[in-house]
């Protein structure tokens, strides 16, 4: 439960805020304009963070009676972490979410770049309506647009070769999977980088044509290496995003016997809690996710920011 | 009592449910009010089943001072069990609730339901003891059983026909039916493993002899994987490995439209399958019958159940004594029963209710059967369950699911399967202090 606010709460410490020029001298204001922020980070995910941590140290003790009759909370150390740690499926799960993230996050960003390049090519035409198509499956929820690609996927309602391709086989559920989760975020990182080509000075481009550059030289020579910090930012974004990944697996997974219920991390952290009622257990693998999600982003976050640097030289 | 689309509704509502459980606060728990005698009780109720509504209707319009206000929950089976759990500890579930018998050991080892001896003192004049056996654990009772669930075979008896088939009244024969109907049109299958619903493997277990826990004592024993499963799993896995039975889960979308098309022409289910039957597959009304499932041994009758639920009332709720109330006049009252039989299609567990005239009509959907419930009765006569369900059923459950779905998705084996749940389950149990050997 923790971990998905937590998560949002590091972008938001990793996106935010340039180094500051000039020191701000003594002003109420701008603690008053960061309070409301402060304020439902304390109560939304630093409070929650605390109280899985709390959790995460605890178990429930059976003593005496058939069912349990007389039950304790006890303070277990760090015994559901030693649990985390030493069971095989939570790496098998973590490697599962790797795989989808080495899928998905290029492709992401790569058709993102793409797309946001096609869009603002001068012989582009229909661009507002290409550009509301791509966008259009972000606003479609996770849930249900997992729901219509089970639907494109399975063998019985299959459009798209079901009945031949088996979608949910032990390799292609991965791409399956990907899939629908790349689909869902591409939209938005278009629009994203879109709007970082939009806002690169025209004279830029009427230079470079002057100089005799096509349009396919302007975009990779001037386009991409102007936009790379946008790039850098949305590849972040899709890391970020593929550690979370929850929602399409486990809305694909009564469809089919290829997902498991702890088939990526934080589904197993929802089952742990939520299907096999052990919160503690639960609370201490989420805590663990927290901490890689945390070190994962600032680790992306540094080599974004060195790239940026590196070719903005 | 049914079960409908666990697994979609499950998969529909999960997010929605973490949701639901994180703003427990805002759900609707027992309204405090002091006991008065002339104040009016109200009481809220989670129960999925289609029709409850008239039958909690009727109960309102008769007890003034008692209104029952009915709450559909979000999701059935195990994703309302977890719910209670966790609501359980911001003290904010409903009085009453559904609680199907194998999710009952459970809720009490989890403090969310009451002994109700208090309440209910002559239980024993209306049920079998077998139907008592569900819900009375150490002298303690904890709900009033509303209906039994005995599992049947449904078939497609225009399809059977076609092929000069007879619904098969051993397992052997069914494997050599299944063996023929998919030789016949290979499309087609006499049935599906269902490794999304592992209540309905239990029940086939439980027909074969198993006996799934025992406690003696305060001791439990676990035998998930004894000789009795095995012979159960080695049995589907045959079917399977041999491409005669389809693997897809129940209730998932692949399911229901093979469901629908003719692609199954059987399934393994039980007496409420009627009630889901008009929602699952619609288009094949009146042509589906049901019998008997099949033996392991010639003229044996022994049957296990899938489903079947009692009502409890929680250790939130503020007014048990009226709740037990509700509970008793519904599911032990001939006119609570009738009422559950005309619009829940309910079997009822209250020996009585048995022979109730209200059964005299099949369901709507078994309209050529008309002594359809006849044969319930005979069925249910030869239910054999296991001495009790485990404390964390679920740990076994959420075990069977991703085991047996891993081994059909690898082709691996069922036995195996069968062992990672059972050790899942004993090492489930110690960890919560449980006396156990397995």
């Amino acid at each position: 439960m923790a971990i998905v606010p937590a998560a949002s709460a590091v972008q938001a410490g990793a996106a935010g805020g340039p180094p500051r020029r000039r020191k701000i001298r003594s002003s109420k204001l701008p603690v008053l304009l960061v309070a409301p922020a402060l304020v439902l980070l304390a109560l939304f995910t630093l409070a929650p963070a605390i109280y899985a941590l709390v959790l995460s140290l605890q178990k429930v003790q059976v003593s005496g009676g058939l069912l349990g009759t007389t039950t304790h909370q006890v303070f277990a150390g760090i015994s559901n972490y030693t649990a985390t740690f030493t069971d095989p499926e939570f790496w098998a799960s973590l490697g599962r979410m790797l795989i989808i993230a080495v899928i998905g996050v290029p492709a992401t960003v790569i058709m993102a770049t793409l797309f946001a390049l096609c869009l603002d090519a001068n012989k582009a035409r229909l661009t507002t309506f290409s550009r509301l198509a791509i966008f259009l499956p972000y606003a479609v929820p996770g849930v249900i647009a997992s729901l219509l690609w089970g639907f494109l996927y399975l063998p019985a309602t299959s459009p798209i070769g079901g009945q031949d391709i088996n979608y949910f086989g032990n390799r292609a559920i991965f791409f399956t999977v990907a899939n629908v989760a790349v689909w869902g975020v591409v939209g938005f990182n278009t629009v994203v980088i879109y709007t970082a080509l939009r806002a690169v000075p025209a004279d830029i481009y009427q230079a470079a044509q002057i100089d005799g550059a096509g349009e396919l030289k302007i975009a990779l020579r001037i386009k991409l290496p102007l936009i790379a910090p946008a790039v850098a930012m949305i590849s972040l974004f899709s890391v970020i995003g593929a550690l979370q990944l929850f929602n399409e697996p486990t809305a694909l997974r009564p469809l089919a016997n290829a997902i498991s219920s702890t088939w990526v991390p934080l589904m197993r952290v929802y089952t742990d809690a939520f299907v096999t009622n052990n919160i503690y257990g639960g609370a201490a693998s989420a805590f663990t996710l927290l901490v890689m999600t945390v070190a994962a982003t600032v680790l992306v976050g540094v080599a974004a920011n060195r790239l940026i640097r590196r070719s903005s030289r | 009592m049914t079960r409908f689309g666990k697994r979609r509704a499950a998969a529909a509502v999960g997010m929605a449910a973490m949701a639901v459980t994180a703003l427990a606060a805002c759900s609707s728990g027992s309204s405090p009010s002091s006991g008065s005698a002339n104040q009016v009780v109200h009481l809220t109720f989670t129960n999925w089943d289609n029709g409850m509504q008239a039958v909690v209707n009727a109960w309102n319009k008769e007890n003034p001072k008692i209104q029952v206000k009915l709450i559909k929950p979000a999701g059935t089976g195990y994703t309302l069990y977890n719910k209670l759990i966790t609501d359980n500890s911001a003290g904010t579930n409903p009085d009453v609730s559904e609680i199907e018998y194998q999710a009952l050991p459970e809720m009490i080892s989890n403090h969310v339901v009451i002994s109700l001896n208090k309440y209910v003192p002559n239980l024993a004049k209306t049920y079998s003891q077998a139907a008592l056996g569900q819900v009375e654990f150490q002298g303690k009772i904890y709900g009033v059983p509303q209906n039994i669930c005995p599992m049947v075979f449904y078939y497609r008896k225009d399809i059977f026909q076609r092929l000069g088939l007879k619904p098969p009244t051993t397992w052997a024969q069914y494997a050599a039916d299944a063996v023929k109907i998919h030789k016949a049109d290979p499309k087609e299958y006499l049935g599906n493993f269902d490794a999304g619903d592992p209540e309905w493997f239990a029940g086939l277990a439980e027909q074969a002899g198993a006996n799934w826990w025992t406690t003696s004592g305060d001791k439990w024993t676990v035998g998930i994987d004894d000789s009795a499963t095995q012979k159960v799993a080695s049995y589907w896995e045959g079917l399977v490995n041999k491409g005669v039975i389809s693997p897809e889960p129940s209730f998932s979308t692949q399911w229901d439209t093979d469901m629908n098309n003719g692609t199954l022409v059987g399934w393994i289910s039980a007496q409420w399958a009627p009630d889901q039957l008009p929602a699952l597959a619609a288009s094949t009304a009146g042509k589906w019958e049901a019998a008997p499932l099949p033996a392991w041994t010639a003229g044996d009758s022994t049957v296990g159940t899938w489903g079947g639920e009692s009502e409890v009332v929680t250790s939130d709720s503020k007014h048990p004594a009226q709740a037990a109330k509700f509970v008793k006049w519904m599911n032990s009252s001939e006119q609570g029963l009738n009422l559950l039989i005309k619009n829940v299609n309910v079997f009822p567990a209250a020996t009585f209710a048995q022979s109730l005239p209200a059964l005299n009509t099949p369901p709507s959907f078994m309209s050529d059967q008309p002594d359809f419930y006849g044969l319930m009765r005979s069925i249910a006569k030869h239910v054999r369950n296991f001495q009790i369900w485990g404390p964390n059923a679920s740990v076994t459950f959420d075990s069977y699911s991703d085991a047996f779905a891993a081994a059909l998705q690898n082709h691996t084996s069922f036995g195996q399967a069968l062992t990672t749940v059972q050790n899942a389950t004993v090492s489930g149990m110690q960890k919560s202090g449980f006396t156990v050997s397995g």
